[in-house]
């Protein structure tokens, strides 16, 4: 028969961890709540930026002209990947579904014969990596203010550069959990180098034939503009891993409410018949005393 | 009238119409006015002046960024901007605009010259 006193402290135990998710589940809703507001406003510039450069590019009639850093190497063979994961746990999936995917991006490299290179965003990934045998180029962590976001996206965009311009990487893309909805992110890459324009087209209705007048010349403005789209592309994806992290967090621990909730229906149940019994028993034992009196 | 959308990486910052804007392009100061041939470049760090009727409604300083024009309607895409009817000489040191060109000496020195001595008042 189970202990009364056992029961007791086991159900206080799972009332306290149940207020701590609830509290939890409320913090990552309101979080949530201003991390799409960011995701969101900042689309339009992001948005305006890429029609911008693919007009730039789509002017150019041979491609040859363009940068590398635009178009990618012929013959790339080094890979980076940019993985965006969160800081804390207790968010579900919302890393693991990242790092499955991840894995089998880098086989998927490395069976096309390229060598792969990691840059992990978040302590998850960072700490995750670092027991793998990938190489790591970098890790960021503690993203933990709009600021230091962009900071962070920043010091990527650098980064990058850097190695493409030191031949150390030859093409990169970003993984990232898209956000969706609250109840559902999906793990996206994006690529970088070379830039992806088929979304960017698509995604705007208006033809992009209009024959803009550049100044000062197209290479110039490339040179500004590319950076710029590194950061702004990079940035996006912090974001929207930041909103698809609450909102991960947010359902994962409104089901660790709901099961508390759950459990401490059962346990109060056998604590209630537990006391019962032990009633009963001791009834049972005055009245046959009583009998044999 | 044109439509001047002005957005920094973070948000859009305003959108309204207006009957001219002058921006300091990386190439000379021009101004953004409807049916202006579609151009596109980028900016130096100065003043961005919103105008109606020759005179000055509105003016900022922008430390640079880019600039979409098409027939109606005019993108500023801004890297940092401050309006200027908030701060003077006295203040802007403490502008968050300053704080985040900080290094960058000669967008700082444009940045104290516009709010000394802005070109268009």
């Amino acid at each position: 028969m189970p202990n009364l006193k056992e029961l007791k402290n086991r159900i206080s135990s799972v009332k306290s961890t149940r207020k701590i998710t609830s509290a939890m589940k409320m913090v990552a809703a309101s979080k949530l709540r201003r991390a799409q507001e960011l995701a969101e406003s900042s689309r339009v510039y992001a948005d305006s930026l890429s029609f911008i450069l693919s007009s730039l590019a789509g002017n150019t009639k041979n491609s040859s002209d363009l940068p590398e850093i635009l178009t990618g190497r012929e013959n790339s063979k080094i890979s980076l990947l940019i993985i965006n994961s969160s800081d804390r746990g207790l968010c579900g999936g919302f890393n693991s579904n990242l790092f499955r995917n991840a894995k089998k991006w880098v086989s998927d490299q490395q069976e096309q014969g390229k060598s792969v290179k990691i840059m992990t965003v978040g302590k998850k990934a960072s700490s995750f990596y670092k027991k793998t045998d990938l190489d790591i180029v970098a890790s960021f962590e503690d993203l933990n203010s709009n600021d230091r976001q962009l900071q962070v996206s920043e010091e990527i965009k650098n980064k990058i550069i850097e190695l493409f311009e030191n031949n150390e990487i030859d093409e990169v893309s970003i993984l990232f959990n898209k956000f969706v909805s609250a109840i559902s992110q999906e793990p996206t890459y994006q690529s970088l180098i070379p830039l992806n324009n088929e979304e960017t087209s698509e995604d705007e209705s208006e033809p992009n034939n209009a024959v803009f007048e550049f100044e000062p010349d197209k290479n110039e403005l490339l040179e500004y503009l590319v950076p710029r789209n590194f950061l702004t592309q990079i940035y996006r994806s912090v974001l929207e891993s930041s909103a698809s992290e609450h909102a991960a967090r947010m359902t994962s621990m409104d089901n660790a409410t709901r099961n508390a909730g759950d459990m401490i229906d059962r346990l109060t149940l056998t604590y209630n018949r537990t006391r019962q019994a032990f009633i009963t028993k001791e009834l049972i034992e005055i009245i046959s005393g009583a009998e044999a009196v | 009238m044109i439509n001047l959308k002005v957005v920094s990486p973070q948000k859009v910052i305003f959108e309204k119409e207006v009957e001219m804007a002058v921006l300091p392009g990386a190439e000379g100061d021009f101004a953004a006015m409807p049916n202006h041939s579609p151009f596109i470049s980028s900016l130096r760090p100065g003043q961005m002046a919103i105008m109606s009727s020759n005179k000055v409604d509105e003016s900022f300083f922008v430390s640079g960024g880019l600039v979409m024009l098409k027939e109606k309607v005019c993108e500023v895409l801004v890297d940092q901007i401050e309006p200027l009817s908030e701060i003077n000489s006295s203040n802007y040191q403490k502008s968050k605009t300053y704080q985040e060109l900080d290094g960058n000496d000669t967008a700082l020195s444009t940045f104290e010259q516009v709010i000394n001595n802005p070109i268009y008042k």
